[in-house]
């Protein structure tokens, strides 16, 4: 059986029981994406951040010390395989699990520095997190209570496009927009870069983007616009 | 187009709608609190009942993939509400250069129902969660583990103990792990995937006390 998914044929699936994995050519290009990263920022020394000491012609370094960059390091490879976890699973909910999980190992990567600023910024992206995981887990249940499965695969087959469906994947993408913050709530969240340490905090960014991407595929498979 | 079996009575079904209303309500007053409060722990709070609207429109489907749902969905707003906190305490501390004890600070009582009593409790607890196996029982064997280690914290005893708890959970934790993965790969041995998971389960979530009481070696410490 030939099953082909927004144009592109299926590889292969994973079955794991009722854990579906499904390999695209496009996902699994992203699954390798984020893996590889993972694998740079893992082997990566930190950063050691320079600030111009203000009246003076003197510089300041800011380094991480040790305990605080292995603690990030492996909060940063728990984020990637997440990453790499969403772009290959076949299941809307394993995909709400891991953009959560995303979302709580985003704070907790910049949740150990010692700026005020910073700390205030990831309280607000964590509030945004928080109240965007409602959005994110009612969506999937919409969907599920409209099509009666979760499965992707069995979505695809699907002929029928109902309004509720419609409403479900909408508020999956406000779920997944402010779990990684994305676009409208990128204001929480751009503070949170000026703290040192920046090979782990590019998984932050790469993270939000790589999901976006997949949460978009997602949503066509689902509401088949084409 | 009806997905709904005939078993299910329509009175349930028609529960469906409105029970989704009242979810979008509920979250709806959440985000007009947290819209005009100010103070950051008060909308800390608030954001937490965003949170129980979502398991209210999740349980409302009521299927048993709905209630997959649920755990995690309880787990996930824990977690983050945890990580919050937590930013938000380290923040005040560098505001004010004051370091906060989680744990209350010991009392100096010297009475014997306070040593007896922990010690009857903990045991009659532990026991019941041992009838009961798997989740449950673990979390009220590990309620148990959690009652004796608070009630020893607050007397202010040193223990040692509670290290190789710690490392023996993990080793449950892994057991669970194992069972799920044979569940997995090898469905023909679901029994033996069974018999680990129950077993792990019930051992992981028993000891997760023992966690909080390494936790507490930093407090005794302090002393």
């Amino acid at each position: 059986m030939v099953v082909s998914i927004l144009g592109s044929q299926i590889i292969g699936i994973i079955p794991l029981g009722d854990i579906v994995f499904y390999m695209t050519s496009f996902n699994l290009f992203m699954f390798a994406a984020a893996l590889a990263f993972t694998f740079i920022i893992a082997i990566s020394k930190t950063e050691t951040q320079v600030e111009a000491e203000f009246g003076s012609l003197g510089d300041r370094e800011i380094k991480v010390a040790k305990k605080e960059f292995k603690f990030r390091r492996f909060l940063a490879i728990i984020c990637g395989l997440a990453t790499a976890g969403a772009m290959v699973t076949g299941d809307i909910f394993d995909f709400t699990l891991f953009v959560c999980l995303i979302g709580i190992v985003n704070i907790g990567i910049v949740g150990a520095v010692k700026q005020i600023d910073v700390l205030d910024s990831a309280f607000q992206y964590g509030l945004i997190a928080m109240i965007a995981s409602t959005p994110l887990f009612v969506g999937a249940s919409l969907i599920l209570a409209a099509t009666g499965t979760i499965s992707i695969l069995a979505i695809n087959s699907l002929t029928y496009t109902t309004p509720m469906m419609l409403f479900g994947s909408i508020l999956l993408f406000l779920g997944v927009a402010g779990e990684t913050g994305v676009a409208p709530f990128f204001a929480t969240k751009a503070e949170m870069f000026r703290t040192p340490g920046s090979p782990f905090l590019l998984i932050i960014h790469l993270s939000s983007l790589l999901v976006i991407v997949r949460v978009i595929e997602i949503l066509l498979i689902i509401n088949k616009p084409f | 187009m009806i997905l709904v079996p005939d078993v299910v009575s329509p009175v349930v079904v028609a529960i469906y709608s409105p029970a989704v209303f009242v979810g979008i309500i509920v979250a709806l007053i959440g985000l007009f609190g947290i819209s005009i409060e100010k103070n950051d722990l008060q909308v800390l709070i608030l954001t937490d009942i965003v949170g129980v609207a979502m398991l209210i429109i999740v349980a409302a489907v009521g299927t048993d993939l709905a209630e997959s749902l649920v755990l995690p969905g309880l787990v996930v707003e824990l977690a983050e509400i945890l990580a919050i906190c937590e930013i938000l305490m380290s923040r005040e501390m560098r505001k004010t250069g004051k370091s906060v004890a989680l744990i209350p600070t010991p009392l100096n009582f010297d009475m014997e129902v306070l040593q007896t009593a922990p010690v009857f409790i903990a045991v009659i607890l532990v026991i019941y969660g041992a009838f009961l196996s798997g989740f449950t029982g673990g979390a009220i064997a590990g309620g148990g583990i959690l009652f004796y280690v608070m009630s020893l914290t607050v007397r202010g005893v040193p223990s040692d103990l509670w290290e190789g708890i710690a490392g023996a959970s993990g080793i449950a934790w892994c057991l669970w792990i194992t069972g799920f993965l044979v569940l997995f790969v090898f469905p023909s041995y679901w029994l033996l995937g069974l018999m680990l998971a129950a077993f792990g389960v019930f051992i992981k979530v028993a000891f997760k006390a023992g966690l909080i009481g390494v936790m507490n070696r930093e407090e005794f410490r302090k002393e």
